[in-house]
């Protein structure tokens, strides 16, 4: 399958381990604050440094489990704010796959993904392929390709955007 | 305890279904086939997305709020089936401030103006609030926007949980959702337990030998003699707790358990659903319960949990009997035993918070209400308690609580540095009475 630009992305990586819980990605007491305060604080809990030192184009690349705890999409949309371009992660909390893929977020599971990288590393993302590379290092892994029904929520920005297009049955058998 | 490690079972039950599953007719299983009529198709299999008729979606006042904002903001219009939204303001009982005020009012409002039933402050926390008031159908296709959703699969029915957008643009507009049909995983617990070890230990138990996230995406299904044989409150606990094994789905087959229980908050028109006879499943897990001693689940995440006696002397400064694990009439029945032969200790807060009006109904009939009040307990609103210390519950650095809830991340209940152990009611009793982490097989 050919890349395209949505699909193909490049940044630094940021890295986290596993089970990280969504009250470490925004804190419980500011998770109802404007975005710009939350953007303050994300992640601040596991990275002191991440607020400020995020850059848009960013990769955040994690162990197992990584969003669990709240099912608000609130957390996705503090990493989604802060420029992140995507996550790499060896599984995901199914509430938190869910909120991203809807807010047009990217994410792709990897096997080895929670050693792939340190801080600062080059890593490349194929969300079609599946394929993910530390370039800084010359690691190549095969991860989970993101399936096209998921493929097309991304490429509309989301499932509100993508009601527009498809109706109420989000084109789910046609994709 | 296990009859083999789970990995193994996992494979080799993988092994089995995938080759046996191959040319024989379909077979689905409870989820399955409410995803498949639900989505107007004759079979549902694992992988498929279908988009699926909604029958019910529960909303707090956290996530009401928010999905309130992402549909006025992004989407608009009417709402296709209201009536089927229910909204439960859980996490506080009364705002504290001014702020929250105004975002409850919008939230009230909002039921108000597009006809979606509200259970407003003190109701209750929102999954007992929507169980005990007759929302939940077996082999109803339910939605939540809280994370422990997953509970209501207790009724025999398929509820999962749901964010903001899908809320904002498939449930509210059409009464849809979209879903990618799991795997599910059979989960069988034989024996009995013995006194002073309860559902609670168990299903604590269990998400630790599990393991956190291990069943990511997956359903689980929970069944045995050990399952069968308890009272429709006790086997809460187990699709309670299916979340944080990463699970998106769980259940309970539907039997005479359930459909009393059913009958008992007045549903009567459902349609049960079960299993086909000789359904796979992605693995099949078995353990005996019979020797499971009291457990505790000590700080920082769900999945590190131990026999009591390893955390037994620990100081706490706080109990508490609610969330979405406690203030069942069963939590206030057996703290009630507790503090009859000896009061709260003088230097702890116990907490009671009932999981909805009707617990404290009963509570007040049978005199257990008035006896915690007088041996110290503090009533407080049905709702869902200390739950990220939205209303009640932050503890200072240092301060350690030991509660029937259900999480116990670092910063969830106010300092980062306080203590969050989570344990039956039974325990959270006696450690009330104590002072410290007790064994509460000393008060049965």
């Amino acid at each position: 399958m050919a890349s395209t630009d949505f699909t193909a992305l490049k940044g630094r990586a940021w890295q986290f381990g596993d089970n990280v819980p969504t009250d470490q990605i925004v804190a419980t007491n500011i998770v109802f604050s404007p975005m710009d305060v939350v953007l303050k604080h994300v992640l601040e809990e596991l990275k002191p440094e991440f607020p400020a030192q995020v850059k848009p184009g960013d990769i955040i690349v994690a162990g197992h489990h990584f969003g669990q705890s709240s099912g608000r999409a609130i957390a996705p949309k503090a990493i989604q704010a802060a420029g992140v371009a995507c996550i790499v992660a060896e599984s995901f909390a199914r509430t938190f796959l869910r909120n991203c893929f809807e807010i047009g977020m990217p994410i792709i599971e990897c096997r080895g993904a929670g050693t792939l990288a340190g801080d600062g590393d080059v890593v490349s993302v194929d969300l079609a392929s599946g394929r993910i590379s530390n370039e800084t290092r010359g690691v190549t892994l095969q991860g989970r390709p993101v399936d096209a029904f998921l493929l097309n929520m991304l490429k509309a920005g989301g499932i509100i955007p993508l009601v527009k297009q498809t109706g109420a049955d989000l084109g789910a058998g046609r994709a | 305890m296990a009859l083999a490690t789970a990995g193994q079972r996992a494979a080799i039950s993988w092994l089995r279904s995938h080759s046996e599953s191959k040319g024989s007719v379909a077979t689905m299983n409870m989820i399955e086939k409410i995803l498949a009529r639900a989505s107007g198709r004759k079979t549902a299999e694992p992988g498929d997305v279908v988009v699926a008729e909604v029958d019910c979606a529960l909303l707090h006042d956290l996530s009401a709020r928010s999905c309130r904002e992402v549909f006025e903001k992004k989407v608009g219009g009417a709402m296709a089936h209201p009536e089927r939204i229910i909204t439960v303001f859980d996490h506080q009982f009364s705002p504290p401030t001014e702020d929250k005020a105004t975002i409850l009012r919008a939230n009230r409002e909002f039921c108000y103006r597009y006809g979606m039933p509200l259970y407003d402050c003190g109701s209750g926390n929102i999954h007992n609030v929507a169980v005990q008031n007759g929302h939940i159908k077996p082999g109803a296709l339910v939605v939540g926007s809280d994370s422990h959703s997953p509970v209501q699969g207790v009724m025999g029915c398929f509820c999962a949980a749901l964010g903001n957008d899908s809320y904002a643009a498939t449930v509210m507009p059409f009464s849809k959702a979209w879903f990618r049909v799991p795997e599910t995983i059979r989960v069988e617990l034989t024996g009995q337990t013995k006194p002073g070890t309860t559902p609670r230990d168990v299903a604590l138990w269990l998400c630790a030998t599990i393991g956190e996230g291990k069943l990511n995406y997956q359903a689980i299904k929970f069944c045995g003699e050990y399952i069968d044989s308890l009272l429709f409150w006790d086997r809460w606990l187990f699709p309670l707790m299916a979340v944080d094994v990463g699970a998106k789905c769980a259940y309970i087959e539907p039997d005479q358990t359930t459909i009393a229980f059913a009958n008992s908050v007045g549903v009567t028109d459902f349609e049960i659903v079960r299993d086909d006879p000789g359904t796979q499943f992605a693995a099949s897990w078995r353990w005996n319960v019979s020797d499971l001693e009291p457990q505790i689940c000590f700080p920082p995440t769900v999945g590190n949990v131990a026999p009591i006696r390893d955390y037994v002397g620990t100081p706490i400064q706080w109990a508490e009997l609610g969330g979405h694990g406690g203030g069942r009439l069963l939590d206030i029945e057996m703290a009630a035993r507790v503090v009859a032969q000896r009061p709260k200790h003088e230097r702890v807060n116990f907490n009671l918070v009932p999981g909805n009006r009707h617990v404290l109904a009963e509570a007040i009939k049978s005199g257990d209400a008035a006896l915690l009040h007088e041996r110290g307990g503090t009533w407080f609103p049905a709702s869902t308690g200390s739950n990220q210390a939205v209303n009640m519950g932050a503890m200072a650095a240092g301060e350690t609580m030991i509660s029937t809830h259900v999480r116990n991340f670092p910063g969830r209940n106010g300092s980062p540095k306080a203590n969050m152990f989570l344990a039956s009611a039974l325990t959270v009793a006696a450690a009330a009475t104590a002072g410290k982490i007790v064994d509460p097989r000393e008060f049965i």
